[in-house]
């Protein structure tokens, strides 16, 4: 075991953009109202504030060579192919919903996370996902719920 | 009417048939889920939010509650048998109750965690109908003031105790007020972190935060790192009761776990960890079988199990009295509260007894269901278990989807669903606790009015604040949970340093 690990310098600076990001959108907003003596902008603000001055002290603890986290001595790092697949089986269906409907979409995020997981028998998993969201999509529209359409490319 | 009739009314409303279909389902799905590894109660809550659309309030809060419950029999059943904690509730059970499943125990270890829990639950719920009215009595003489005041509290109580370390509690809890002030501010109408996106006026919604960390977030995570653990089952060995000695080394445990777990549930922060751990710690201090202790004593099954189920129903009081989740899970039942156009609070008493008391009532009627559901029937959740890793995954993620989709129908939340996910797995990989986010997200609402409001009152003089006694004492505990732990890691560090360098 290295003396200093490398630590995660990346987490701080996320949290300080976070930050930053909250006291740019602030800077559009009063922050002494008219009414009582806040305005709309004085919470965003505080949070900007906030996240920069924590974002800095993580990076403080880190710098001091402090132990990020026992989780992560524990931690055997990850295992990238299975990490994209799953993150990919999330991002599918913000693209593709209203293209193909609900049932084959669930159809490819199922397959793609069980894959993810181990499992080889493809179509199996389709056919699962398939099931899952046409069950989901009837179910909903019983309980009186649009899940949009069904199969718009097939043009139902 | 004095607290019995109106319970009586309760069981009035949730002895009706179509009720006790609907405490049923909730005590099913809620094993079920407490069963499974990957799902907690809160999760599952939002995924069934869409049935607030064509369910009335008092039969879907029966169900939710059968879900709060019966997810905490569930998790006992799992933490004993492949000794992997589902949630932090159960990681003591886990320690002893895996052990004696090991040993061949297995069957009284899963006893004594359901009887425990009924015993405990049963317990923390009589107390929850003696102290919510009284408690919301009390809320009414709440000034805005004092509930800013009682927020901030919140807010740093969660951050402090939730996680390992309190920057990292804090970065989460402001993380959560971040995306709470998304949005068109309530009081002028301005679009707030916007950035143009006309899918953010609305804010982001609790359920989508809630899908995509639990679910998505924890998906990547354990998809991930799934490579390196392997998981196995214990069979489930033993007589299928407890033993005369069994009993009376159980008994004591409960009723103790019942005393600490209701008044920690009821505090902020106080949560499901916190309680479990104290009574193991005390299980073990009194017990006179301290060397079985980690071996597979049952004392340390008990106490923990008792002190976790009397803790949820501890959550209970400041949610349906002042209308502040402390946990995950009372978030999102005040997020369902509030898809009726339902505000909890001291109102929420007087102006819908029958939901609160039915809703009470239901509890006892649930708690007792669970207990036959889960003693004679334990072989069948079990089953459960053996569903296989990949597809049961897949399926919770198919599943988060169509939640979003059902809620929103809009691809923005979808997206959001992915990146929230991908921050969430951050958080867990770097030890960022999740919960004080959800407050943060869920109670900014409450905080930011109630201090405008305050204000606005004290013709902005920010004296206002801390004029009154109530709110005082508020900000001191909230600096207590500031600087306590504080003090006691410098005792601490200061008695282990003191030997070596005398």
């Amino acid at each position: 075991m290295s003396e200093r690990r490398r630590q995660p310098w990346w987490v701080g600076l996320a949290v300080i953009l976070a930050g930053a990001v909250c006291l740019y959108a602030s800077s559009s907003l009063d922050i002494s109202a008219q009414y009582a003596a806040i305005g709309p902008g004085f919470f965003v603000t505080a949070v900007g504030v906030g996240l920069v001055v924590l974002g800095v002290l993580l990076l403080v603890q880190m710098a001091r060579g402090t132990a990020f986290d026992p989780e992560l001595e524990r931690d055997p790092g990850m295992d990238k192919p299975a990490f994209f697949a799953v993150v990919v089986a999330a991002l599918l269906p913000a693209l593709v919903i209203e293209t193909v409907g609900l049932p084959i979409t669930a159809a490819l995020s199922f397959t793609l996370v069980s894959r993810a997981f181990g499992s080889l028998r493809i179509w199996t998993n389709l056919l699962i996902g398939f099931i899952l969201g046409t069950a989901a999509w009837f179910l909903f529209s019983w309980l009186g719920l649009q899940l949009g359409t069904f199969l718009p490319l097939a043009g139902l | 009417m004095d607290t019995l009739s109106l319970l009586l009314h309760g069981f009035q409303v949730a002895l009706q048939p179509v009720n006790l279909m609907w405490a049923l389902v909730g005590s099913l799905l809620g094993t079920a889920i407490g069963v499974l590894p990957g799902i907690g109660p809160a999760l599952t809550i939002a995924l069934l939010l869409p049935v607030t659309v064509s369910v009335g309030p008092v039969s879907a809060f029966i169900m939710f509650a059968g879900i709060l419950y019966g997810a905490m029999y569930g998790g006992s059943t799992t933490a004993i048998l492949i000794n992997t904690p589902g949630e932090a509730g159960s990681m003591m059970t886990a320690l002893e109750g895996n052990r004696m499943a090991r040993a061949g125990r297995g069957a009284a270890a899963l006893a004594t965690a359901a009887i425990g829990s009924f015993v405990a639950g049963t317990l923390a719920t009589m107390a929850l109908t003696f102290a919510a009215p009284a408690v919301a009595e009390l809320a009414f003489i709440l000034t805005p003031a004092d509930y800013f005041a009682l927020t901030v509290m919140a807010f740093t109580s969660v951050s402090v105790v939730m996680g390992s370390s309190r920057v990292r509690g804090f970065i989460s809890l402001f993380l959560g007020l971040a995306l709470g002030v998304v949005g068109i501010d309530a009081m002028t109408g301005q679009a707030r972190m916007t950035f143009s996106i006309p899918d953010l006026l609305d804010g982001i919604e609790l359920t989508v935060v809630l899908v995509s960390v639990f679910a998505v977030g924890e998906i990547i995570y354990v998809a991930s790192r799934n490579r390196y653990y392997q998981e196995e089952i214990t069979p489930i060995r033993g007589k299928a009761f407890m033993t005369a000695d069994e009993w009376r080394r159980s008994w004591k445990p409960w009723l103790r776990g019942a005393v600490i777990g209701f008044p920690m549930g009821a505090i902020p922060g106080g949560g499901s960890e916190l309680p479990t751990m104290l009574s193991y710690t005390l299980e073990k201090h009194l017990s006179r079988h301290k060397d079985e202790f980690g071996k597979g004593a049952i004392e340390g099954v008990a106490g923990p199990e008792a002190a976790n189920n009397a803790a949820a129903a501890g959550v209970l009081v400041p949610l349906l009295t002042l209308g502040l989740p402390t946990s995950a899970t009372a978030a999102i039942l005040l997020v369902a509260f509030q898809n009726y156009g339902l505000q909890p609070g001291p109102f929420l008493f007087t102006s819908n007894p029958e939901l609160v008391w039915g809703l009470i009532a239901s509890l006892y009627v649930g708690n007792c269901m669970l207990l036959v559901l889960n003693l004679p029937l334990v072989g069948l959740w079990v089953r459960l278990l053996y569903i296989p890793k990949p597809q049961l995954y897949a399926g919770i993620l198919v599943f988060a989807m169509i939640g979003i989709w059902g809620v929103s129908g809009s691809t923005f939340d979808l997206a959001l669903m992915a990146g929230l996910g991908l921050v969430s797995y951050a958080m867990r990989v770097y030890g960022i606790p999740i919960a004080p986010m959800l407050i943060g997200l869920i109670l900014v609402p409450l905080a930011e009015t109630q201090l405008r409001t305050a204000l606005a009152a004290g013709e902005g003089r920010f004296q206002v604040l801390f004029e009154s006694p109530i709110a005082l004492a508020f900000y001191i505990v909230a600096v207590l949970f500031l600087i306590v732990p504080w003090i006691m890691a410098r005792l601490q560090s200061a008695a282990e340093s003191r030997p070596s360098t005398g």
